[in-house]
């Protein structure tokens, strides 16, 4: 009974030595991750129905709803990766993008967590626009398009080989996971990085958090130029693409920072004029695509 | 009071803001015949790829495999004929499953194996056999060490039952 108890809250094994410690694992992620990439530039080809901007749209929606139901940090960006992978292949119609969103979150949930987002929850979700019928239903069609090949290598998996080969200060490392998450939702959230092999995003990401962080400024003479290089090392990732893909994050970091403001300051607008000033209701005002806890990250 | 509280209820526990439809309404009929072309497409390329006819659980004439039938008993439970509600379900299934095996790796081929004997249970278990015999019984010996271990498994946990009884 009271083990159920202690169930209710995330209980999580320690990190194993034996997996982030052996280089061999490091390795494998590098070798396997090329399988799981989408095949093509879809909106150049596949796609005719579908616009950048929807897969933003309903990138950002599914990043929400990760958020709102405190999913593990990983499955927004494997639910994104069945995405890009189905619509690789697969001409799809604008209304059925929310759909197609909604089955690839039921996925990498069920794979990625101990108690799964269900079907009806996600119908509500898309506010009952779709039946948990519809939703299985294109589960397997989902599936089979992906050849039910749903362990893909994610950012994720990348962190801690990362971020443990590097002279971190130890009271920072929390803080640093935090952010190297946040960029990686934030990357899978933009289409510029669909493309792009797992680790060079995860690399990329640490190298944002380090630098936004101000960590690489505090010690000079630990880091000076050599973080760029200390990274790239680690992931096999020419210094040169490392470089580009880590300015690529912080520019995508900052328009959506920019845009999170705007759109705040317009629902704060929106709501002073029809509620009055009554400041309520924080989170109906988190609708940009930024997580919320890297708001206050200095560039 | 009664009906205060009620009006605020309906809307149980979760979404807020997450909560909304992004492209306008979904058109069902749309939807359900999309669903069933696709799975019919599946169909079509799994009884191409496998050269099986999933729905009349026959082997195709010309095809790159040659089917041979085995008894349920000899393969492992995981691919032994259950039902799982409808048997119309389960095809669409394994169909969908073989879609475009063409995927490079040694994963693919392994993930797709497991749904086609599960289709054809119907009449009796059959397995894949490839022509070329070296992939073939390749497979056999290591579907025969699972079971090994399970068998193995299962003498080491029942043990310390009995020597406690």
């Amino acid at each position: 009974m009271e083990l159920l108890c202690l169930e209710m809250d995330t209980i999580r094994a320690r990190p194993d030595p034996n997996l982030l410690c052996d280089d061999r694992v490091l390795q494998s992620l590098l070798t396997l991750e090329e399988r799981f990439l989408p095949q093509y530039s879809y909106f150049k080809g596949v796609q005719k129905d579908i616009q950048p901007f929807m897969r933003r749209m309903v990138a950002t929606w599914m990043l929400e709803v990760c958020e709102e139901e405190k999913c593990e940090e990983e499955v927004f960006p494997l639910a994104m990766n069945y995405l890009d992978r189905f619509l690789a292949v697969v001409p799809t119609k604008k209304c059925n993008l929310q759909l197609l969103g909604a089955v690839c979150m039921f996925l990498a949930s069920k794979l990625k967590e101990t108690r799964p987002l269900t079907a009806e929850k996600l119908c509500i979700y898309t506010d009952n626009s779709i039946r948990p019928q519809e939703l299985l239903e294109w589960e397997l069609v989902v599936l089979g398009k992906l050849k039910w090949n749903l362990a893909a290598v994610t950012p994720n998996d990348f962190i801690e080989h990362i971020v443990r080969r590097l002279p971190l200060p130890e009271d920072k490392l929390a803080l640093i996971r935090k952010h190297v998450q946040t960029f990686i939702a934030l990357c899978a959230t933009d289409f510029g990085f669909a493309m792009y092999p797992p680790s060079m995003i995860a690399t990329g990401s640490v190298g944002a958090a380090i630098c936004g962080l101000q960590l690489d400024s505090a010690d000079q003479s630990q880091w000076g130029d050599s973080l760029t290089d200390l990274l790239a090392k680690i992931t096999n990732t020419e210094v040169d693409v490392l470089k580009e893909c880590q300015e690529q994050i912080e520019r995508v970091l900052v328009s959506s920072l920019r845009e999170g403001r705007q759109q705040q300051q317009q629902q704060q607008q929106q709501q002073q004029t029809q509620r009055g000033p009554s400041g309520k209701g924080l989170d109906e005002l988190d609708q940009s695509s930024t997580p919320t806890d890297v708001r206050d990250v200095n560039l | 009071m009664c009906r205060t509280m009620a009006t605020h209820k309906p809307t149980p526990s979760p979404p807020r803001s997450a909560r909304r439809n992004l492209f306008g309404p979904v058109d069902r009929e749309q939807l359900q015949a999309d669903y069933e072309a696709a799975l019919q497409r599946g169909l079509t390329e799994a009884r191409h790829r496998w050269g099986f006819d999933f729905l009349s659980d026959t082997p195709l004439e010309n095809s790159d495999f040659q089917w041979e039938a085995i008894p349920g008993a000899t393969v492992p439970l995981l691919y032994r004929s259950c039902v799982l509600g409808l048997g119309h379900a389960e095809g669409e299934r394994a169909a969908e499953a073989a879609v475009q095996p063409e995927d490079g790796g040694r994963v693919g081929l392994k993930e797709n194996i497991p749904c086609s004997p599960e289709r054809c249970a119907l009449n009796q278990e059959k397995l894949e056999k490839t022509p070329g015999g070296g992939e073939n019984t390749g497979l056999k010996r290591k579907q025969t060490n699972i079971t090994d271990f399970y068998q193995a498994k299962r003498t080491v946990v029942g043990m310390p039952r009995k020597s406690g009884e």
